[in-house]
């Protein structure tokens, strides 16, 4: 007699998912699908907006809104953001899922995000087969936008409006080299993509120079750092820190201090947060300098501001901001071009025509021709000084 | 199946037993889940056989996809059949065999990286699916073995204890190691199963999930239900049953025990391995994190939920909580669901008692008044949060929704409702409905603004609080039997 | 030399709070025979309870009061909220399911600890908090402390022992010399014999749950004195604490000290010296040596080093 209410629930719940359908239209017709471009857009972000790396997220989706509100409407478009979780927890899968999601929604013409080079590597072949261009403000493995040979085919559908590892790494190589003049490096990584990443373009350029490198490996997880604070050598010069949490940055300059240790941290663009890492005497390098600083800025970062009350300026923030501005630039002119409605093809083939005047990060912004990067992008350093600000010194 | 009896559900106006039986049989066999009107109708259905409602239900399975083309909902579909498969994996190990298995996942992790190492570029290996698939059902066997083999003279506790660390020990190896198993980028396009002749099933088209993979699934589903049900049947399962209701009786009886549970865990692990698989050759990639704590509970809850024991009722829980996953992931539907549910929680409780529906209407009342005293005090309390669609806008005025709420609103309302629902299970009478009022109205006010907010923590909120619920009111599940220990 | 003095230093702070999470663990178990996986959860929530009243009383750089007085109230306070947390925990997830099978308050307290664990990300974000206490003074409490050989013992460090062992002193005695422990001790060897003599099992229960978590939210605020906390580490905080009470023998308070003690030295010092061309880093898989010497426990004395065998009845 169970099996009789089994088999009726059954039935019920598959009906019920089937209810919540989305979309009726057959897979490889949809990406030549005509959308009519006076529709509401939906304009997805896959990003972790909960989880360990939430500050992330929370700080991009907080910018991303505000770049939807006010670019929207001089471009003509009704465009709706709609967060996409991707919690680092859960690891790149769920970003596989949220592809289905998105593909499977016809309003959806350009996706922003992954923000995780792991849920970029894992969803990029379903975006690309689906020809739908996703655009990410913060996944920098160099890979992603290079194909697996190592060169570019324009079969790529991801994007990125901020440099990748492969400047970053040599950048802070070469600073450290040419600058601070050091012989003995700790490298450390956290047994996660972007920082296993960073860390071997850093050690790869180092060891070219002759300078000598230590690996140390941790859990992403860990908090306590002592265990690694006591194996870093009392010559060490720089302890090169890629994290993607600030206050362990500081953690970890804190623990150098107390165990007398002259080694100085020195953190990636993961790190940059004046608010948790203020150890004085500790370096970070970012791909934009600090936007505060840009006088064409000011009027987006007073609106901003007043959008969120009582938050800071982070380094996240703006090139989300950026990345919109391109997604919703290249989806206006695809609807020009095609008279009012457009595909999600002829979007993904108009990205990369995209250049934007003035660049939120500074100057003008345009692709490179070699990959979908930035063009002549470059990384700036900043040294921590003693009341806790960032001052450019590279 | 046919070990289980519904519970709390009493025969009405039984004629007595029949001469030569016992009176507690006869209660037993009359139970009928559907009022008497339909008593013919129900001894109808229960004479067919379960091979029949298996091949029903994969039937219905099999046209949903021909009804719903949306790739999201068929890989939705697909992982709820990933899912049905762990469950019955762990209802080998915890339901038939009484062990407290909270590694299992690793082996579900095992088979999807052995899969990985022996269908991808990783190491050039592209072994034939026919090959690398028993191979690794195999691999899994022999894994749960290896793990099986420590727990030898342990008891629940410790076996928790090891097989826990043991779902740490996989996540470390599968993130250092890595050469092997690529660490935290994990393995990459890896191939998808090919079928005997050299033809590949693609999964997707276009970027669009492809149908094939489900029926594979599905397949494969058939197989390993029936596969474990003969095993059930068969001399194996009687042991298991004995093994689990008196564990010092088997032994004395004679049955291997140590061997009996090592069985279990292998052939849960097994099933576990062969999704592993699966999971790998549809999704193309594998990650360390995908295999951890969060699958653990999620599997853990299908199986409380069906009831562990019960075949068809982990099925059903698999079925149940896959999909509510997924739906709780949007803020629209969830509001939706909420409401669902709590219509559906106080209609069940109304059977028992009238006074539930006065205090439904009460609640209702309550909502248009507090919503309408707080407009009249200040606009923005009510602003916030416009949902889409028309249900959306009906609960706006009901529910206090402010534009901007303070920061402490959000962890002093949670608290709050807490508090208030744990002090109704508490309250008894009059005094209790009285209380359920604003508890109501608190939580669908918590659940408006603080989690539809936040659908990740919230989805897994609801999982959690499944779980206590679960154990605290139904330990047996849906469908599982209520189990006496003898100590 | 000074490797192993510092290595050690390290291993005597992490044991001492991994002994306070085993000790919650261990009392738990001995009188409920139940492993509450929620524990490590309600750990982590105390760190967020210091932390809440760390910033109301001013911060760590700009303290109202003394800070020795910032650092007791702040215990004080984790204590208090994680004792509440234990006893509603008990209560209305653990009591109904005192005579059901074993299994099922397990599965229980797993539900929640997951419930705990998000509840607390859906309510305070994923952001980690830092106490950061380095800014009192110019990090004093990390530079001024103990001079043993080339290393400094910063104060923090000897803090967080003191006060663990402090803790310890005050949870024997009231376990040995006080009447309440006298039947959590009773409770503990015969739950059944204890009610025909007259104790009022509740009630002691509910005074197990209350010294356990504590303990676990003293725990909280000694662990995150010195790092920052986030919502996630109660999952792995409560496996180590587990593992600690089990190799002291789960059920024994002796033994959930020595296994707490234990175990951090070992991860000290394997994370310390253990490095070579062909074995596994010691930083990266310390917990596959942890395990390994688990499984080796589990194999030859599986009651742990202090507890008791199970002999069985029939």
């Amino acid at each position: 007699m169970k099996k009789a209410f089994v088999l009726a629930l059954a039935v019920l719940a598959t009906s019920v998912v089937a209810a919540s359908a989305q979309g009726s239209q057959t897979a490889s017709a949809r990406s030549l699908a005509s959308f009519n471009c006076s529709k509401t857009i939906t304009l997805p972000f896959v990003t972790p907006i909960t989880g360990g790396a939430g500050f992330l997220g929370a700080e991009q989706m907080s910018w991303a809104k505000y770049a939807v509100k006010t670019l929207a409407p001089g471009l003509k478009l009704k465009v709706k953001l709609v967060g996409g979780d991707t919690p680092v927890e859960q690891g790149p899968a769920p970003a596989q899922t949220l592809a289905q999601k998105y593909i499977g929604t016809p309003s959806v013409l350009a996706v922003l995000g992954p923000s995780t080079s792991g849920a970029v590597a894992a969803s990029t072949k379903a975006y690309a087969s689906a020809k739908i261009a996703h655009i990410s403000p913060s996944a920098t493995r160099t890979t992603l936008t290079k194909t697996v040979g190592g060169t570019f085919d324009g079969s790529n559908a991801f994007f990125r409006d901020v440099p990748g590892d492969y400047i970053q790494g040599p950048s802070d190589a070469n600073f450290m080299v040419n600058s601070l003049h050091v012989k003995k490096v700790v490298i450390m990584d956290f047994q996660e993509p972007y920082s296993l990443g960073l860390a071997s373009a850093v050690d790869g350029t180092l060891k070219a120079k002759g300078v000598s490198t230590i690996r140390l490996s941790a859990p992403n997880t860990t908090t306590d750092y002592s265990a690694y604070v006591t194996k870093v050598p009392s010559d060490a010069d720089i302890v090169f820190f890629p994290t993607q949490k600030p206050g362990d940055a500081q953690t970890f300059a804190q623990q150098l201090i107390e165990q007398g240790k002259k080694a100085k941290v020195f953190g990636g663009d993961g790190s940059n947060n004046a608010a948790e890492f203020k150890q004085p005497g500790s370096y970070v390098s970012n791909f934009a300098p600090d936007i505060t600083g840009i006088p064409a800025d000011a009027k987006i970062i007073a609106g901003w501001k007043k959008d969120n009350p009582g938050k800071a300026v982070g380094s996240f923030g703006p090139p989300s901001y950026g990345a919109v501005q391109i997604a919703l630039t290249a989806i206006s002119r695809a609807c020009k071009a095609g008279g009012g409605s457009t595909t999600r093809q002829a979007v993904f083939r108009t990205f990369k025509k995209v250049s934007i005047k003035n660049w939120i990060l500074g100057g003008s912004f345009k692709w490179s021709t070699k990959s979908n990067d930035p063009l002549n992008a470059k990384f700036y350093i900043f040294q921590i000084q003693s009341n806790g600000s960032y001052k450019l010194v590279g | 199946m046919s070990d289980s009896t519904p519970h709390g559900f009493h025969s009405t106006g039984a004629e007595g037993p029949a001469i030569g039986q016992d009176e507690w049989v006869a209660r037993h066999a009359d139970v009928r889940f559907l009022p008497a009107r339909f008593a013919v109708v129900e001894r109808r259905l229960r004479g067919v056989p379960w091979w029949a409602w298996l091949t029903l239900f994969v039937a219905v399975f099999c046209l949903f996809p021909i009804v719903e083309p949306s790739g999201y909902v068929r890989q939705v579909a697909f992982q709820t059949v990933l899912y049905m498969l762990l469950a019955l994996g762990l209802n080998v190990v915890v339901g038939w065999g009484g062990l407290l298995d909270l590694g299992y996942v690793a082996f579900y992790g095992i088979g999807a990286y052995a899969y990985a190492l022996l269908d991808s570029p990783h190491y050039g290996i592209h072994l034939p699916t026919l090959v690398s698939v028993p191979l690794i059902v195999l691999i899994g066997a022999l894994a749960g073995l290896v793990l099986g083999l420590p727990s030898w003279r342990l008891t629940g506790d410790y076996l928790a204890i090891v097989t826990l660390f043991f779902l740490q020990l996989f996540q470390t190896v599968t993130t250092n190691w890595q050469n092997v198993t690529g660490g935290p980028f994990g393995i990459l396009n890896i191939d998808p199963f090919g079928l005997p002749g050299g033809h590949k099933l693609q999964p997707e088209h276009g970027g669009v999930f492809a149908v094939s993979y489900l029926y594979v699934a599905l397949a494969f589903f058939v197989v390993v239900f029936v596969a474990l049900r003969l095993l059930n049947n068969s001399r194996t399962g009687r042991a298991w049953r004995s093994l689990r209701e008196d564990p010092l009786a088997a032994e004395a009886m004679g049955m291997p025990v140590n061997w009996l549970k090592l069985l279990a865990f292998s052939c849960g692990a097994a099933v576990a391995a062969l999704t592993g698989s699966m999971y790998a050759a549809l999704f193309g990639n594998v990650f360390p994190l995908s295999f951890y704590f969060v699958t653990l509970i999620t599997v853990y809850t299908m199986v409380i939920l069906g009831g562990s024991g019960n075949q068809a009722g982990v099925v059903l829980g698999a079925l149940i909580i896959s999909p509510l996953l997924e739906v709780l992931r949007d803020a629209d539907k969830s509001r939706v669901l909420f409401f669902v549910a709590l219509v559906g929680g106080l209609v069940v409780l109304g059977r028992r008692n009238r006074r539930i529906a006065v205090v439904a209407g009460a609640t209702l009342v309550f909502g248009f008044v507090l919503h309408a005293i707080a407009r009249m005090i200040d606009g923005r309390w009510v602003a916030g949060h416009p949902g889409a669609g028309s249900f959306a806008r009906f609960v706006e005025h009901w529910v206090i929704a402010p534009e901007q709420p303070a920061r402490w609103i959000a962890p002093a309302a949670y608290v709050g409702v807490i508090g208030a629902a744990l002090l109704c299970t508490v309250l008894r009478g009059i005094v209790r409905d009285v209380a359920l009022v604003p508890t109501i109205y608190l939580g669908a006010f918590v659940w408006e603004n603080v989690m539809l907010a936040k659908p990740e923590p919230a989805r897994y909120i609801v999982l959690g609080v499944i779980l206590i619920v679960l154990m605290v009111i139904r330990p047996n599940g849906l469908l599982g039997e209520r189990r006496v220990e003898i100590v | 030399m000074d490797q192993f003095i510092q290595l050690t230093v390290d291993g005597l702070t992490l044991g001492s709070v991994y002994a306070l999470i085993a000790l919650g663990y261990t009392l738990v178990y001995g009188v409920l025979k139940l492993l509450n996986f929620a524990h490590g959860d309600v750990f982590m929530v105390g760190t967020f309870a210091g932390f809440g009243v760390l910033q109301a009383l001013g911060g760590p750089a700009t303290p109202k009061v003394p800070i020795w007085l910032v650092i007791t109230l702040v215990t004080l306070a984790a204590m208090a909220v994680c004792a509440a947390l234990g006893v509603v925990i008990e209560r209305f997830a653990y009591r109904p399911l005192r005579d059901a099978p074993r299994i099922a308050p397990l599965i229980s307290a797993l539900g929640v600890s997951f419930f705990l664990a998000n509840s607390m990300q859906l309510l305070f974000g994923a952001t980690p908090r830092n106490y950061d206490l380095f800014q009192y003074h110019g990090g004093s409490l990390y530079l001024r402390g103990l001079h043993i050989g080339g290393v400094t013992v910063p104060l923090l460090r000897i803090i967080t022992i003191v006060a663990a062992f402090v803790l310890m002193v005050i949870l024997w005695f009231l376990v040995n010399k006080t009447r309440t422990g006298k039947a959590m001790r009773a409770t503990s060897f015969d739950r059944e014999a204890a009610a025909m003599m007259g104790i009022d099992i509740d009630r002691v229960i509910v005074f197990t749950f209350i010294l356990g978590s504590a303990l676990a939210g003293a725990a909280g605020v000694m662990f995150s004195l010195r790092v920052p906390t986030n919502v996630s580490i109660g999952f792995i905080a409560g496996l180590k604490g587990f593992i600690a009470a089990v190799i002291g023998g789960i059920g024994s308070i002796p033994g959930a000290m020595a296994g707490g003690l234990i175990l951090g030295f070992l991860e000290s010092y394997i994370q310390g010296y253990v490095h070579g061309a062909h074995i596994p880093d010691g930083t990266q898989w310390s917990d596959l040596y942890v395990f390994s010497v688990l499984i080796a426990l589990m194999l030859f004395r599986h009651q742990g080093l202090f507890g008791r065998p199970d002999i069985r009845k029939v």
